[in-house]
């Protein structure tokens, strides 16, 4: 496995199967996604009902960036008031779906998408008014462009886990996506590290993956993120800041949906190769350990004979 | 944020694998403990092992013949399925199969450790760091196995927390559900048959008894053999071990007395069910159902009529389990029989085994009263618990367990395990045990 699903296989297998005519029965079940987002599922009226609520740590932030909108978009008619404790609800009833299978499989996939269709409001934004700015941009050039063209929109900031963050501005000829990450372990840090360069190097190696966004990597904060406000300064080595610059070839509408899903689950697909290497170095190392094991016992000699000896000192003569 | 999140509680067993949060019902996730890995291709390297080169991929060779990312950076080490997948993806060419689990212990450690890896971001979809984890051992696992674990969860995944708790205490645990059990206690016997093997472990104040442990070759395997054995001996025109199998699962009870169950038979021919096995090309075949009902579970308790060389039945086995652990314990381990596992899910299962055990115990009581010449017993209860939650018992008891709130404060952290090294994990205090609420 290369790459992280987008989708939350659970939501996905339970809704599968029971979309499939399988008889109802109550559900109970809370399941986490990544970035401490939570889902609940529930069957709280009957046993053809089933609640799904989302719960996300940024969710205050991602609505100022235009999630709800977003969200119904995407989930219209089955938006309920949310659960409490939760942040969106949806409502499906089984007995009131879509006829046509494809129309089913598609409502599945849209619920089991539900973290990252709430996850790319900000993207969509900062996708819009880069197309804003392009335009209005186009109309001058270097020189006579006013203020606040050439700087672009306001920086986005999207606090997703604890102590990190998505940092997303648009500007008028590229999106810039900034991650903060840290790493709290000595080990993680030199992985991640020999990775993200390793990102940075692959685009200027391959020539396939030219065309790919352009990745930096930096331990302090990028200037664009010079002004924003939580931004640990305390350069300890512990944070390291990922930015992506997105070209308008990544901005065209038809790429737009399939970047956003990329682009978010970054995150935990570092994290995820980061703790796969470690495996794979892991598995070299029980192989090493068992070859040396084996050149160890093969150096051992062959069981020589030795006089043996009683407690007194005295030998055993084999008889003749 | 980690305060928050639910622990992951984790069931690897031979077969299969229980995935889920604490505090649901039942697992998210239930699939083969496989792994189908890239077949060793013409280096023929040692089975069950990924082929490793000596040196990295990219410092080999260096002839520059494909420029290409992934053939300079290996990427084969994350080419592999688990699960229903592996199952599937086994069956195309190019993909071996592996099961890194033998009789309840971990024996591939690599392949574990990609199982794990797959398990985590795959289907749970968690970030290990943000999570408490609990996970589930056998009785009688040696340290060093903990210790390994211990070191991939930690050292890989730097997962939050870990506990290890040991399948029969979790099963323990689960019965707590039962409407019957009134004092939650960690004191019993556990009846745990899955499919390849049944164990009959006695368990005393959360610690195993590990001396009196002792394993039966009767278990879910052995009984969808014999239905299908019966089922050929009649020809029915189906008897596909997966047939034999639907028929074990939706038809078979224990019954009180065979020779009875026969008579009644006879006297009710509509005992005699009919079973359609629908063909996947459209045709559908009916095959009778008769005796095997009643048959097939009762090889638990009268093993000759399926196996020569095994022959003390489970009450047997039950009662010489019990008297074999030491004494002050025995009438806690007789009040509470406690079953676990798919095999032990037919109907009157445990009021069967019940009665049999208290036969053998009140036979005991009385014979030892004759010799003792007049002194009265004050009698023994033997009582078997059948709960809700038995198919996935230990999971569940893992989940119930996992969500207290004091669960936390039982797991060793990262930061202990820093602190001391793996052999923090060979002692954990005993979770749900006394003290605890």
């Amino acid at each position: 496995m290369l790459l992280l699903d987008y989708h939350n296989v659970l939501i996905h297998t339970l809704l599968t199967e029971r979309f499939s005519g399988a008889p109802p029965s109550s559900i109970d079940q809370i399941v986490s996604d990544f970035d401490g987002v939570t889902f609940h599922l529930s069957t709280p009226e009957s046993k053809t009902k089933i609640l799904i609520s989302l719960n996300v740590k940024c969710f205050r932030e991602l609505v100022q960036y235009g999630a709800q909108q977003v969200l119904e978009r995407e989930y219209g008619p089955y938006i309920v008031d949310p659960e409490p404790g939760y942040d969106f609800s949806v409502l499906i009833d089984l007995e009131n779906l879509p006829a046509e299978q494809e129309a089913k499989d598609d409502l599945i996939m849209r619920l089991a998408l539900m973290k990252r269709n709430a996850m790319a409001a900000p993207f969509e934004r900062a996708f819009d008014e880069f197309a804003k700015l392009s335009e209005e941009a186009s109309r001058y050039t270097t020189e006579s462009a006013p203020q606040g063209v050439e700087e672009g929109g306001e920086v986005m900031a999207v606090h997703y886990r604890e102590e990190e963050a998505i940092y997303i501005k648009a500007s008028h000829d590229r999106v810039t996506v900034i991650f903060s990450t840290i790493f709290r372990e000595e080990t993680d840090r030199i992985f991640g590290k020999v990775f993200l360069q390793e990102f940075v190097d692959a685009r200027r190696r391959v020539l396939t993956l030219q065309n790919a966004p352009q990745v930096l990597f930096r331990n302090d904060p990028p200037l664009e993120l010079t002004g924003v406000p939580g931004l640990q300064n305390v350069n300890d080595g512990t944070t390291s800041y990922v930015t992506f610059v997105l070209f308008p070839r990544h901005l065209a509408p038809q790429r737009r949906y399939e970047n956003i899903s990329h682009i978010q689950i970054f995150r935990d697909y570092f994290h995820y190769h980061i703790k796969a290497s470690k495996a794979y170095i892991h598995t070299r190392m029980r192989k090493r350990t068992a070859d040396f094991l084996q050149v160890l016992n093969r150096a051992r000699p062959e069981n020589e004979e030795r006089e043996k000896k009683t407690a007194s000192g005295r030998t055993f003569r084999v008889q003749a | 944020m980690a305060s928050q999140t639910p622990a992951v509680v984790m069931d690897n067993g031979t077969g299969y694998s229980k995935l889920g949060f604490a505090g649901n019902d039942s697992p998210s996730f239930v699939f083969p403990t496989a792994i189908a890995t890239k077949a060793a291709g013409a280096g023929g390297a040692s089975a069950g092992r990924p082929p490793v080169g000596n040196k990295p991929s990219f410092l080999a060779g260096g002839g520059g013949a494909g420029s290409h990312l992934s053939a300079k950076r290996g990427t084969e080490d994350l080419d592999f399925f688990i699960g229903d997948e592996a199952l599937s993806a086994a069956n195309g060419p190019g993909y071996a199969i592996n099961y890194p689990i033998r009789h309840g212990q971990i024996e591939n450690w690599d392949h574990m450790e990609r199982f794990w890896s797959n398990s985590i971001f795959k289907y749970l979809r968690v970030e290990p760091e943000d999570h408490y984890f609990l996970l589930t051992e056998p009785p009688l696992n040696p340290p060093e196995n903990r210790e390994n674990t211990a070191e991939i969860m930690f050292e890989s995944f730097n997962c939050a927390g870990l506990y290890i708790a040991v399948q029969a205490v979790l099963a323990l645990a689960a019965s707590w559900t039962s409407s019957k059990v009134t004092d939650r206690s960690l004191t019993g016997t556990v009846i745990d048959s899955g499919d390849g093997v049944t164990h009959v472990i006695p368990v005393a104040e959360g610690y195993v008894i590990g001396s009196s442990i002792k394993s039966i070759p009767v278990a879910g395997r052995d009984i969808t053999y014999f239905v299908q054995s019966l089922l050929r001996d009649r020809g029915e025109p189906d008897s596909s071990l997966k047939t034999a199998e639907k028929v074990k699962e939706e038809y078979c009870y224990v019954c009180p007395d065979i020779v009875k169950e026969f008579a009644r038979y006879d006297r009710e021919p509509d005992r005699f069910l009919k079973h359609t096995v629908s063909a996947p090309n459209g045709r559908s075949v009916s095959i009778d159902i008769g005796y095997e009902r009643f048959l097939a579970p009762e090889i638990f308790f009268n093993p000759e009529i399926y196996s020569s060389d095994f022959l003390t039945p489970l009450p047997n086995v039950v009662d010489g389990v019990i008297q074999s652990s030491p004494i002050d314990v025995r009438r806690g381990l007789y009040k509470n029989i406690v079953l676990s596992g798919g095999s032990t899910l037919y109907k009157d299962f445990g009021r069967r085994l019940q009665r049999d055990i208290r036969h053998l115990v009140d036979a005991r009581i009385r014979a030892s009263e004759a010799r003792s010449g007049g002194a009265k017993s004050g009698g023994l209860d033997v009582a078997v618990v059948t709960h809700k939650r038995q198919r996935h018992g230990p999971w569940f008891g893992g989940s119930l367990l996992g969500q207290t709130p004091e669960f936390r404060s039982y797991c060793h952290t990262k930061a202990e395990y820093d602190e001391i090294g793996p052999s923090i994990v060979r002692r954990f205090a005993l979770l749900g045990g006394p003290g605890s609420s």
